[in-house]
């Protein structure tokens, strides 16, 4: 009889968080859920040796030594971790990668509050309709920054974490504050 | 940190089959797939027992999304049952565990070869469709650096005139599969060889698909909801192939993708291309209880 691998708790864990990740950034606005709270699971999910990260607090920062990736500055990242923005001219030091390598473009994960604060409307590839979101808890001028940067297909991702709760923001999304 | 923490306990082998490294770097390149519709992300395709040009693509996005309660269902051309979808069918069960469905909407991750089902997918689905050729431009461009180029620069000139000589030559679009397409309105992709017919399937889809082509080493995606539309002139209008007035000879169906079957006295029957509907629409003639859900098509025309 063949018997077949059984998942890790590791395996299921990320395989579970990378399933939040993909449908969120699929369908911007749908909020998905992560097996466990904070950023530490985006982190296992994503990095290893052959990233770069930035990561502003500390104990997220032992948290991406121990995946090998290398800690460096925010504009050499290809992800970017922030407890909360310091402030929207943050954004400026993202790489938005170039026309002819879209995908060097950096993925930005921080911390928000979901269903509070700014009244936002979604569009674009993923959002059937226009889509209506609340976000608080980031920075004034995130979601002007945010615009003025993008030069699709030149861009860069952003992960939204609240707790276990997580929403995606693809480069192609269109985000109106409302 | 210690060196305990740095390593795991062992294990006979990893659980999908590919290593924890493998699936990291799929994940980051299917996401960044995903934010960009369309465009060809680079990844590093490993090795799976599985000769390249055979599905390894497809395979390895699947064995990285896999899980022990995922329904999964192979097709190649539209058959459950043919050698290539058997296989890998068989192989993703071996590494998983996880069960394995013939029913389109039982289906939670579909693995195709070049065919989309004919019944609608729904928003919970993923179709992972295996990719021989991603590069559109490699019939008029075959350097891939000047493609690239190309891509970035959304010069696509030489694609519009290809089907253009193409209608002066013969008539009409001579291009069968793989047709390419506009997605998102910025990135040409080809859409794997898929029929005409299954490419309208795609335009405004409910359900995410995933290309990858495993010798090729690129992976590109089409997020739910995301306008793909077939290159064509606004005085030559798109058209899928005629099976409209086409019926199945083994089930009866009709106004679906049809296999050509040559007869020994020169004619042709036609037996329905995606199996899994011909077997439903036989078990529903036969009064059994099968449920064939909405399909795209409805009597030969794109609904």
């Amino acid at each position: 009889m063949t018997t077949h691998p059984v998942p890790s708790d590791f395996e299921t864990r990320t395989n579970a968080t990378y399933d939040a990740l993909m449908w969120a950034l699929s369908r911007p606005g749908l909020i998905r859920h992560m097996p466990e709270t904070g950023q530490a699971g985006v982190i296992e999910a994503l990095l290893d040796r052959e990233c770069k990260a930035h990561c502003a607090d500390p104990a997220l920062a032992s948290s991406v030594a121990r995946t090998g990736a290398a800690l460096v500055a925010s504009d050499h990242a290809d992800h970017l971790f922030f407890d909360s923005l310091p402030d929207a001219d943050t954004l400026e030091q993202i790489n938005l990668g170039s026309d002819l390598y879209p995908e060097i473009g950096a993925t930005l994960v921080c911390n928000a509050v979901l269903g509070q604060g700014v009244h936002l409307r979604l569009s674009g590839p993923g959002c059937n309709g226009p889509v209506d979101v609340q976000v608080a808890g980031l920075p004034d001028g995130f979601w002007q920054n945010r615009a003025r940067l993008m030069r699709y297909p030149m861009g860069f991702e952003v992960f939204l974490i609240d707790g276990a709760q997580v929403l995606g923001l693809p480069r192609s999304c269109h985000v109106e504050v409302l | 940190m210690s060196l305990k923490s740095l390593t795991k306990t062992w294990e006979p082998m990893s659980y999908g089959f590919l290593d924890a490294s493998a699936k990291r770097e799929i994940r980051r390149k299917m996401l960044k797939a995903i934010a960009v519709p369309g465009c060809q992300i680079p990844y590093a395709s490993r090795e799976v027992p599985m000769a390249r040009g055979w599905g390894t693509g497809g395979l390895q996005v699947s064995c990285t999304l896999i899980n022990p309660g995922m329904q999964v269902k192979v097709i190649d051309q539209g058959a459950d049952d043919s050698v290539n979808a058997a296989s890998i069918r068989k192989f993703l069960a071996r590494v998983s565990g996880a069960p394995t469905t013939m029913n389109t909407l039982e289906a939670d991750l579909i693995q195709s070869r070049h065919r989309i089902p004919e019944e609608k997918l729904r928003e919970d689905q993923i179709l992972v469709l295996q990719v021989p050729n991603p590069e559109p431009l490699r019939p008029v461009q075959p350097n891939m650096s000047i493609a690239r180029q190309m891509h970035a620069d959304a010069d696509y000139g030489r694609m519009w005139l290809q089907l253009y000589e193409q209608i002066v030559r013969s008539g009409r679009v001579m291009q069968g599969a793989s047709y390419p397409s506009l997605v998102n309105g910025r990135f040409v992709m080809t859409p794997s060889p898929i029929p005409r017919w299954d490419v309208p399937k795609m335009d405004m889809a409910a359900h995410l698909t995933i290309l990858s082509a495993g010798r090729e080493k690129r992976l590109h995606a089409v997020p739910p909801y995301t306008r793909v539309e077939p290159l064509v002139f606004d005085d030559v209008p798109y058209r899928v192939e005629e099976h409209a007035a086409l019926t199945c000879s083994r089930s009866g169906a009709r106004g679906f993708f049809m296999n050509e079957i040559p007869q020994g006295d020169g004619t042709s029957t036609y037996e329905v291309s995606d199996s899994e509907l011909g077997v439903k629409t036989i078990r529903c003639r036969d009064g059994e209880a099968a449920q064939v859900g909405e399909t795209w098509y409805k009597s030969g025309e794109m609904v």
